[in-house]
């Protein structure tokens, strides 16, 4: 397996962007993804954007001392995602249910997506994405929560467009400062 | 202070470690009113309450700290709290557990300032650098001022210890209270049910690495009481969570009549229905299933039929006053008090040390997928206890009590089983006796008392069980 596709390894560094043609077609992709997650249509993002080799994984972040060899993730450890394609259909169902208290009413939404690079690969198939997001989610009258956060993507071309293949995502929060995670990143 | 004037060691620091004494708050106990089945809404929002709380429960139980796996090794230590008070857990070289006050004696200053650590030779100050030892001890000051200064008395200086710490099969407990009973008096004859998930299998239990942690605007009674014994607000609450991932709603099965109970001891409780692998099933992978039903044929000689079906059924439980977990799920949380309003949650996943590395990654993963923030039964949980707590600020509103009354009639005195047995699982019996448990604390500044209340074990044994 390519080390670009191991959940548990980071990019190396990322120093092949691509032309502008396809940083733009990227970015639309990227922009058009969380206007389906903002909208909660929640089952058109999973057919239409996820890879059906998914991996997604967003760890637990913890305070470590610098030289702490662990670092402030580890793999195969405590996670708030971890996910391939079967748990990502399981959440999104939990989502289409009616009952789904933490979401109806309905929860206000709002992903903003920055800091685009766009890279090729030795695979002419996959590219590899940094970018960060802001997350807002309010509720209610005054129930707000965000969380900041980076991504490392990797899109794979194919013939209905971009997929997304893998996703690593590490928020800048220990403690959640939420209740829940009721969207995707 | 006396820079001068004073002969002799009049003005020296007395630095021996404080513990608080406790107090009585009788007020604060007729809240839970045990002949109406209620209690009064100001135990979730009053923070003169709340200060009693700190001083009279979290100062005084025992509280968990940690699990043995996640320390192995001397000098190995994780931060925690106990109530509010931020606590440093460490291994020692001996390799028993001591625990101290995360405060430097000096200005006070945090000592250790992460989450976790391997194998520390001690704890450094970042404000003047004094420098402690895995011990607690004084070991050192930064540059040579100290040294000089011939009033100075290093050995008396140090973090303040935990009063007692001890372990019951895998879990770290701590209290401040010098006076306290043991850890194995404080549970009382709950351990019979502790064992369900602590010592099913030969070789014992372990965390997997790593926790997850949250906050929610809530009274931390709320999310505990839940764990006592609310398996009803499952079928309403969680109906989306059981659909997602069983295809169908939450089931107590055809046998719920016969064999679902709930168990209360000193206040810590558990509700079971003893379907054998209910909660197990509701991780989403069958695997799990299969194992629990192995491991469960298997656990009848270690505990008993009874038990064995117990492993894995939809099942919950709180030890008092904030430390829960789920029986087949493996979740365990501690909901630590952040003021009236606020808890941080913090969640480990257990698993038994002997089960294969598939079968731990299973729970791992399952546990991610049901009962964390993002979980399809968690998600929808916090949301009911911060506005069952919030909405309390309307004065009004809490002239109110809350409606504790389901199953006043439920008392089982024929089921031979340690406790306070209650028939159904349906039922607020662990409840009442939690907030019983709850005014005991309030009410009495000693252990005589607080261990011969109404919430003490019945007298009798378990030997029928068997
Ligand atoms: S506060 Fe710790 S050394 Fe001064
Ligand atoms: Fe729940």
């Amino acid at each position: 397996m390519l080390d670009l596709l191991d959940i548990s390894k980071p990019f190396a560094d990322l120093d092949a962007p691509v032309d502008l043609e396809t940083e733009r077609a990227i970015t639309r992709w990227l922009h058009a993804e969380v206007r389906l997650l903002d909208a909660e249509r929640y089952q058109e993002w999973l057919t239409r954007c996820i890879d059906p080799d998914i991996r997604y994984w967003m760890p637990d972040m913890e305070t470590r001392r610098r030289d702490d060899p662990r670092g402030m993730f580890a793999y195969g450890e405590a996670a708030y995602f971890d996910d391939s394609w079967k748990e990502l259909e399981i959440r999104v169902k939990r989502y289409n249910e009616p009952s789904a208290w933490a979401d109806n009413p309905q929860t206000r939404h709002l992903h903003q997506i920055s800091n685009i690079e766009v890279n090729a690969t030795e695979d002419p198939t996959l590219f590899a994405v940094h970018s960060v997001f802001t997350n807002v989610r309010n509720r209610n009258e005054a129930d707000q929560d965000i969380v900041h956060g980076r991504r490392e993507d990797v899109l794979r071309a194919g013939p209905g467009g971009y997929r997304l293949l893998r996703r690593r995502v590490f928020i800048v929060q220990n403690v959640l400062l939420s209740k829940n995670l009721n969207t995707f990143f | 202070m006396c820079d001068t004037g004073c002969a002799g060691n009049a003005g020296r620091p007395n630095m021996a470690p404080v513990y608080p004494k406790a107090g009585r708050y009788p007020d604060y106990a007729r809240l839970v009113d045990r002949n109406r089945a209620q209690v009064d809404r100001r135990v979730f929002v009053d923070e003169g309450v709340y200060q009693a709380e700190l001083q009279q429960i979290f100062a005084r139980s025992w509280l968990f700290l940690a699990h043995e796996s996640q320390i192995p090794n001397p000098g190995d230590f994780i931060r925690t709290s106990m109530g509010e008070d931020d606590v440093i857990v460490v291994r020692q070289r001996d390799r028993t557990v001591r625990a101290f006050l995360n405060s430097c004696p000096h200005r006070g200053n945090r000592v250790c300032m992460v989450d976790a650590g391997s194998k520390a030779r001690g704890f450094i100050c970042n404000y003047h650098g004094w420098s402690f030892g895995i011990d607690g001890g004084l070991r050192g000051t930064d540059g040579k001022v100290y040294e000089k200064d011939e009033t100075f008395e290093k050995a008396q200086i140090g973090l303040t210890p935990v009063a007692q710490v001890d372990s019951y099969k895998g879990l770290i407990f701590g209290t401040f209270d010098p006076n306290a009973p043991s850890l194995l008096e404080f549970f009382g004859p709950f351990t019979f049910y502790l064992d369900i998930m602590l010592d099913n299998d030969e070789g014992g239990t372990e965390f997997i690495g790593g926790a997850i942690k949250s906050e929610i605007d809530c009274n931390w009674k709320f999310p505990a009481e839940n764990f006592v014994g609310d398996i009803l607000h499952a079928f309403w609450t969680h109906q989306s969570g059981a659909q997602a991932i069983l295809g169908g709603g939450v089931d107590l099965g055809k046998r719920y009549d016969e064999l679902a109970f709930q168990a209360s001891v000193y206040g810590h409780g558990i509700e079971t229905n003893l379907d054998k692998v209910g909660n197990t099933r509701t991780l989403g992978y069958p695997e799990l299933v299969d194992y629990v039903f192995d491991l469960s044929e298997r656990a009848r000689d270690r505990l008993g039929d009874l038990r064995s079906r117990a492993i894995g059924a939809i099942s919950s439980c709180t030890i008092f006053p904030n430390f829960s977990f789920l029986p087949g799920q493996n979740t365990f949380r501690v909901w630590h008090p952040r003021g009236p309003g606020k808890i941080e949650l913090v969640v480990w996943t257990l698993v038994n040390k002997n089960a294969p590395d598939h079968i731990k990654e299973l729970y791992r993963k399952g546990v991610m997928m049901t009962f964390s923030p993002g979980g399809v039964f968690e998600m929808d949980d916090g949301e009911n206890w911060e506005y069952s707590t919030r909405v309390n600020q309307g004065f009004v509103t809490r002239q109110q009590p809350l409606h504790y009354a389901l199953g006043l009639q439920s008392a089982d005195l024929d089921r031979d089983l340690p406790g306070h047995i209650h028939k159904g699982s349906l039922n607020d019996a662990n409840q009442r006796l939690f907030y019983t448990r709850w005014a005991e604390f309030m009410e009495h500044d000693n252990w005589t008392d607080l261990q011969n209340g109404e919430t003490a074990p019945p007298q009798k044994t378990a030997s029928a069980a068997e």
